[in-house]
């Protein structure tokens, strides 16, 4: 396994910088413009699709054929995916959420329970971009689950434009985002499990 | 023991079905998987790695079973695909230190000598490569990890006469030791030929033929002809026959040769060549 993650870094260290620049920059935009949670949510999404990019150049280098052929589990080259993204989604979340701090903190606004909100809002957001994805890619190849990425997309737009009203609303939306945010960070959670989970089990069946 | 055992294995895809193959390469030896583009030599090795999901039949590895502990069995064997699938951004010197965390017994030292010795660059990306060096690292990656038994699928195909020659040597190198063994897949046959104790013939999914080559070698004869001295032949000491535009070529079992001809050696290529026409 740490064969498998090792290569995903360096992968990652040649193809993702452009990511890193993009995180960078829409932190700075965020602070710019106040309340426009798309500045915050884009870079927890877009680094959630690590995993998945990752996935389409091992598909184009055949490296998942070649990495069969090596003392690895296919549920091992799965989880090395998923392990490698939530390792990104957890620095991005950190980076952001203090990037947020930082924001609120200095136009006056800062609110732990409403900065708490946001912090489990960009958690469950940026797991559900790749739990979506990687299962279709798994099972079809990266080509054909493509489309899966697309539907992600809608979802997670649709999402952050919820979001974006709840946290702007009144104190009614915030007391109902109170009762019912644990829980759907644990189906946040419980989704990304789920996902980890169907994708071995999709790509033992899988023969490539 | 044998190095590898498969028993009636079959698997059908839409379009083509492995029938029911059966093969054995004892330890310490070369087996060639000789066969046309599509006959079935990729999906024989991607079966025997578990890679594909048998219909029926077993392989045994080393004395192990190919279904249970398969990614443990992996350890001792060395693979290299007919397209070496490392990441075009890796270097040498980075596969190195991936294969370090991925097989237990990663000899570094040997990969470096491989690597000086291949003249493959260590810093240099894959991309970069040309495709006779993509085909040296991974024969490098393969035989650095104290590999008992290399599955290789055309690993020689794209190299030039001289690469082609230093692979090979490679590889002969590699068997003396008699707990080592090679199964490897290609359509260069003279390059078999050269290497290879035994050889199998697959042909449109079926095996055609698995025997010891030099008992193939001295078992049989070819005979070239016109048509007239063909039709004085008996039909039953002909093992296989081909028209040429200058009459005609039979292959006739040595011990049973008709007098006043003249029986040449036969190649393997010949001999493969005659029986998939005889196939078709």
């Amino acid at each position: 396994m740490k064969g498998l993650l090792l290569k995903d870094l360096y992968m990652m260290k040649k193809y993702c910088k452009s990511y890193l620049l993009i995180t960078v920059l829409f932190i700075a935009l965020s602070f710019a413009s106040n309340e426009n949670l798309f500045f915050v949510f884009y870079p927890c999404l877009l680094c959630g699709m690590i995993p998945v990019n990752l996935l389409g150049y091992d598909e184009r280098s055949r490296w998942l054929q070649y990495s069969e052929t090596m003392p690895y589990t296919k549920g091992q080259i799965v989880s090395g995916k998923y392990w490698i993204g939530l390792g990104t989604q957890v620095a991005v979340l950190l980076v952001t959420g203090f990037a947020q701090a930082i924001r609120m903190n200095i136009s006056g606004a800062f609110a732990l329970r409403k900065y708490l909100v946001l912090m489990m809002l960009l958690l469950v957001m940026s797991l559900l971009a790749s739990s979506i994805t990687l299962p279709f890619m798994f099972k079809l190849g990266v080509e054909k689950g493509r489309m899966a990425y697309y539907i992600m997309i809608g979802i997670v737009c649709a999402g952050s434009i919820i979001a974006s009203n709840l946290l702007s609303g009144g104190i009614q939306a915030e007391i109902k985002l109170n009762g019912i945010l644990p829980i759907i960070c644990l189906v946040g959670i419980g989704i990304y499990v789920l996902s980890w989970y169907l994708s071995i089990v999709f790509y033992k069946k899988r023969e490539i | 023991m044998n190095a590898l055992e498969i028993k009636n294995v079959s698997k059908s895809f839409s379009g083509f079905c492995l029938d029911n193959v059966s093969l054995t390469l004892p330890s310490g030896c070369i087996m060639g998987l000789i066969g046309e583009n599509g006959a079935g030599k990729s999906t024989t090795i991607k079966l025997i790695l578990d890679m594909l999901h048998k219909d029926s039949g077993s392989i045994t590895i080393l004395g192990n079973e190919n279904g249970k502990n398969i990614s443990l069995i992996k350890e001792d064997i060395g693979v290299v695909m007919d397209e070496v699938g490392i990441p075009e951004c890796l270097t040498a010197k980075q596969v190195g230190k991936v294969m370090k965390h991925t097989f237990r017994n990663w000899n570094e030292a040997e990969y470096t000598r491989l690597l000086q010795k291949l003249s493959l660059p260590d810093n240099k990306p894959f991309k970069d490569f040309s495709r006779g060096m993509k085909m040296k690292l991974g024969i490098t990656v393969a035989m650095s990890h104290g590999a008992k038994l290399l599955l290789l699928d055309e690993p020689t195909n794209g190299l030039d006469p001289v690469v082609r020659d230093e692979v090979i040597e490679m590889f002969y190198e590699f068997t003396r030791d008699e707990n080592h063994s090679i199964l490897i897949s290609s359509h260069i046959v003279s390059d078999l030929e050269r290497l290879c104790d035994y050889v199998a013939f697959l042909h449109k999914g079926k095996l055609l033929l698995c025997e010891e080559k030099d008992v193939l070698l001295s078992e049989y004869g070819i005979i070239h002809c016109t048509v007239e001295q063909l039709s004085e032949l008996d039909k039953n000491m002909i093992k296989y026959r081909k028209n040429t535009p200058y009459g005609a070529e039979v292959i006739v079992p040595r011990k049973n040769a008709p007098n006043g001809f003249k029986l040449s050696p036969i190649s393997i290529e010949e001999l493969f060549v005659f029986m998939v026409k005889e196939a078709r």
